[in-house]
């Protein structure tokens, strides 16, 4: 019996092997619970493959952009906000990764490991947002957006607030044309499921001027008094930038009102690789960002193969340089901001079934991009900018700041038109917004991107300015 | 010193568990469970739902008040786990299987009859002996039966069906019964190489036929509790190393040789991407299981409930959704519980017998949930074997009170009259 008895002791092996296998199930169920639960097969949350399960998504200021009734998700009354803010409150079948529906999920259904998904059964809908965007400002971008594709975004440079998220194109959810999209060959619909505010990248072109510039005042101190010419191209070791006119002698302030190639093409080679390197890395090139719980595309900055005339053209915006537009408006937002960064956030707040807030947007600082001083300045520049050249009338009362960009995309002769930027903000003390404008094969950037900025910008004023 | 402390450990845990109130909190958990299945009208004859629950927590009641106030015992952990496992069990297919309340229920009385009368069996260690080799050769045969006319059900031919579907026995699950009895009796009087030899050949043909019936689940049960039994009388790890040893290359063997077979398994770690075919049930446990959360949605509130085999071969799933997800981790570790509570008892049981099948009985039990949980949950492959006592289904409910019957009768309070000799 003795023996019987040590030998029993050997069963304790079992006995604890299986309480680890409990642990390892426990942990697995409580890894993998969000996953687990939000999958479309999950009848509790999901009608033939829609999220019904989900709280109201409202904007700013409180209008439903989403909502579950008669067990159907159901969106905006008007069909230009719901197309225009497609993308931001996304779809219940997941087509538009980086929309609220699918990014936010677990925070609409509400549900949470210990309770499970307990809470919607009982209350009949999930938790509801509300969104940083205001729709009737979505809406008024993306009609000025015309028949273009391509993005605006309008940001609370203090706050981070996202006010305008829209993307081109879009379509009305209510009715996705599924078949157009599919059999679509005109490329009407490219990337439609696609928010190219958060995902999209772009050869940034002469937006990056004001990067090379902020790289300028930081790095060379007769920048000011430099006077250097312009004969309609600047040739390096046997290949040329080309600029589009020819300026003559010119000044930094000057060149950079015009926009002029060859005067940037040689800052960018005073600077030399690693200077201009540096200013781009402490901007978060090729670095990640998130809002929120969506992902930026990364803005990628890469000189590490390339030759002098490489580096003249990546100091006027193109070679391989790529820019994210929300990325560029937390750029032009720091600059703004004093050269301080903020986070910029799309979810005001998240309010659970009960009418508890359970996330509440808060103002962060990001990444110090600029000193104090660098970003004063080039303030006085981008104000400069319209002021001298594109002219306030372009912007009827908003003391707009900014630059636009002309990004190149083919080197062929009548290859796709080039992309149409501006990015900039108003420096009325009650407005405290930065643009980024986005217009794909668009044009020139003060004849296109222009128009759809000002058209934005007068909404934002109307809406929030006193 | 020493033998003092020993003494005072081994007073402690044979202090039996104060039953009457955990009796009254059982019961009142079996009540809410029938309110809940009540309100939520997932089964809708309320005569049978009423039935169903007041014959079940009156049986629970004079089981105990005859037993202890009658009889005397004083220790009833073995049942309280039992009486509170098959309430789960039998609370979730009177909700989610309405018209099969009445069978279940039928099953659960036949299991305590099973029980009582295997008490009775092995309270004479005589009639052990005299019934050990008919046993053996009745279990033989019932496999063999199965073998030439059992039904495939499931891709495994273990189920013999009587009268157009009346009667349905899985003859697997009463041989477990059988196994740990013939080997514990055989192993009890080990005077030669000979009965350890034609154990061995039982078990050898009782695990062949498991396996010609393709139910992999069970054999591996049977091989598991074979080992253990083998260990427990011999002690010789190295003998056991090279059985398992071969047993594993038997198997590979097995897979590389039966393609067939291999494809059961194919699924295993890769349920996901067959979330809507070989993996769906799976995928459906998984979802529904953190779905319920740690509280449970509610007897009624499921979605599991409406895949196929929900309270048989999902069971556990079940439990996580409805129950919650710390009721179901509580479930698994009264398995635990029963294997230490042999363990513990195995030093002052009346004979080795009763060590040998209580310990053989407690771990087959363990192993199966493992199989089970950890099986469904996609941690190992699944076999498709049965959640002990919570399972739906007969056959398994006898098995399982009869393998309760083992481990509660190593206790040697349970046969009163030995308890004068063990005083004195």
């Amino acid at each position: 019996m003795k023996t019987l008895s040590r030998r029993a002791w050997l069963l304790y092996i079992p006995a604890v092997a299986f309480l680890a296998g409990l642990c390892i199930l426990f942990y697995t169920f409580y890894t993998n619970a969000d996953n687990w639960s939000m999958r479309k097969a999950n009848r509790h949350l999901y009608t033939s493959g829609t999220l019904i399960a989900a709280g109201n998504i409202t904007d700013e200021t409180g209008a439903i952009l989403a909502k579950t009734a008669d067990g159907k998700r159901q969106y905006n009354e008007s069909r230009s906000i719901r197309t225009a803010t497609l993308h931001v409150v996304g779809d219940a079948q997941g087509f538009i990764a980086t929309g609220v529906q699918t990014s936010y999920k677990d925070e609409l259904t509400g549900y949470t490991f210990a309770n499970g998904i307990y809470d919607i059964k009982k209350y009949g809908k999930g938790n509801d947002l509300q969104l940083a965007v205001n729709a009737e400002l979505c809406a008024e971008a993306y009609k000025a957006l015309g028949n273009n594709k391509g993005t605006v975004g309008v940001m609370n440079y203090r706050t981070g607030q996202l006010v305008c998220v829209t993307s081109k194109p879009a379509y009305d959810i209510q009715n996705r044309p599924s078949q157009d999209i599919a059999n679509d060959k005109t490329g009407e619909y490219e990337g439609v499921y696609l928010n190219r505010f958060f995902s999209g990248v772009y050869t940034p072109g002469s937006t990056f001027k004001v990067i090379t510039s902020a790289s300028a005042i930081d790095n060379i101190a007769d920048i000011d008094t430099q006077k250097l010419k312009c004969t309609g191209a600047h040739t390096i070791d046997g290949g040329s930038v080309k600029c589009l006119g020819k300026h003559g002698t010119l000044g930094f302030e000057r060149a950079l009102n015009v926009s002029c190639n060859s005067f940037f093409a040689q800052v960018a080679l005073q600077l030399g690789t690693e200077k201009l390197t540096a200013t781009t890395d402490a901007l978060g090139f090729n670095q990640n960002f998130t809002v929120g719980k969506i992902r930026l595309a990364k803005s990628t900055f890469d000189l590490s193969a390339a030759s002098k005339l490489d580096l003249g053209w990546a100091g006027i915006g193109q070679y391989t340089t790529l820019v994210n537009p929300c990325h560029m408006l937390m750029i032009v937002g720091a600059i703004a901001n004093g050269g301080t960064s903020v986070q910029p956030y799309l979810v005001k707040s998240i309010t659970n079934q009960t009418g508890k807030t359970v996330l509440e947007a808060k103002t962060e600082a990001g990444l110090q991009m600029f000193s104090a001083s660098t970003a004063k300045k080039l303030q006085e520049l981008l104000r400069s900018n319209v002021e001298n050249y594109y002219g306030d009338s372009k912007f009827r009362k908003l003391e707009m700041c900014g630059k636009t960009g002309t990004a190149e995309v083919s080197t062929d002769e009548g290859g796709d038109k080039p992309h149409a930027w501006f990015v900039g903000f108003s420096q009325r003390k009650d407005l405290p917004y930065a643009i980024v404008v986005v217009v794909e094969n668009g044009g020139g950037g003060s004849s296109v991107a222009i128009p759809v900025a000002n058209k934005t910008m007068q909404k934002v004023a109307e809406l929030y300015g006193k | 010193m020493k033998e003092q402390k020993k003494k005072k450990r081994r007073k402690s845990y044979r202090k039996p568990v104060k039953w009457p109130f955990l009796l009254l909190m059982m019961t009142v958990f079996q009540i809410i469970c029938a309110l809940q299945i009540h309100m939520n009208g997932t089964q809708e004859k309320t005569t049978t739902l009423v039935v169903v629950f007041a014959v079940y927590i009156t049986v629970e009641w004079v089981y105990f008040l005859v037993c202890g106030g009658f009889l005397h015992r004083k220790s009833f952990e073995i049942e309280l786990i039992a009486f509170f496992l098959t309430g789960i069990g039998l609370t979730l297919t009177t909700s989610v299987y309405p018209d099969k309340a009445y069978t279940q229920l039928a099953a659960v009385m036949l299991g305590i009859l099973v029980f009582s009368v295997m008490l009775w069996i092995l309270g004479d260690i005589n009639r052990v002996t005299k019934l050990r080799m008919p046993v053996a050769i009745l279990a033989v045969l019932a496999l063999a039966v199965t073998l030439v006319i059992g039904t495939d059900i499931n891709g495994a031919k273990n189920w013999i069906i009587l009268g157009d579907g009346v009667l349905s026995i899985q003859t697997s699950e009463l041989v477990k019964v059988a196994f740990v009895f013939v080997g514990a009796a055989t192993l009890e009087y080990l005077q030669s190489t000979r009965s350890l030899t034609k154990y061995i050949l039982f078990a050898g043909v009782c695990i062949g036929c498991l396996f010609l019936m393709r139910d992999f689940g069970t054999a591996l049960i049977f091989f598991f509790t074979f080992i253990v039994m083998a260990f427990l009388r011999s002690g010789d790890i190295k003998t056991l190393f090279l059985i398992c040893a071969t047993a594993v290359l038997g198997g590979a063997g097995v897979l590389t040789f039966k393609p067939h077979v291999a494809k059961r398994f194919e699924t295993y770690r890769h349920v996901w991407e067959n979330a809507t075919g070989s993996g769906y049930q799976q995928v459906q446990l998984l979802i529904y299981s953190v779905s319920g959360g740690l509280f449970g949605l509610g007897i009624g509130n499921g979605k599991l409930r409406y895949v196929y085999a929900a309270t048989e071969d999902l069971a556990f799933g079940m439990v996580c959704e409805e129950f919650g997800i710390i009721i179901a981790m509580t479930v698994l570790l009264t398995f635990v519980s029963l294997v230490v509570y042999s363990i513990r008892y195995a030093r002052a049981a009346r004979s080795s017998f009763y060590s040998i099948a209580a310990l053989a009985a407690s771990s087959l039990l363990l192993f199966q949930a493992a199989l089970h949980v950890f099986g469904v949950t996609d941690l190992l492959p699944w076999t498709g074997v049965t959640l002990p006592f919570i399972s739906r289904g007969g056959s398994s409910m006898m098995c399982c009170w009869g393998l309760a019957a083992f481990i509660k009768a190593i206790d040697v309070h349970t046969y009163k009259r030995y308890d004068k000799i063990g005083q004195s």
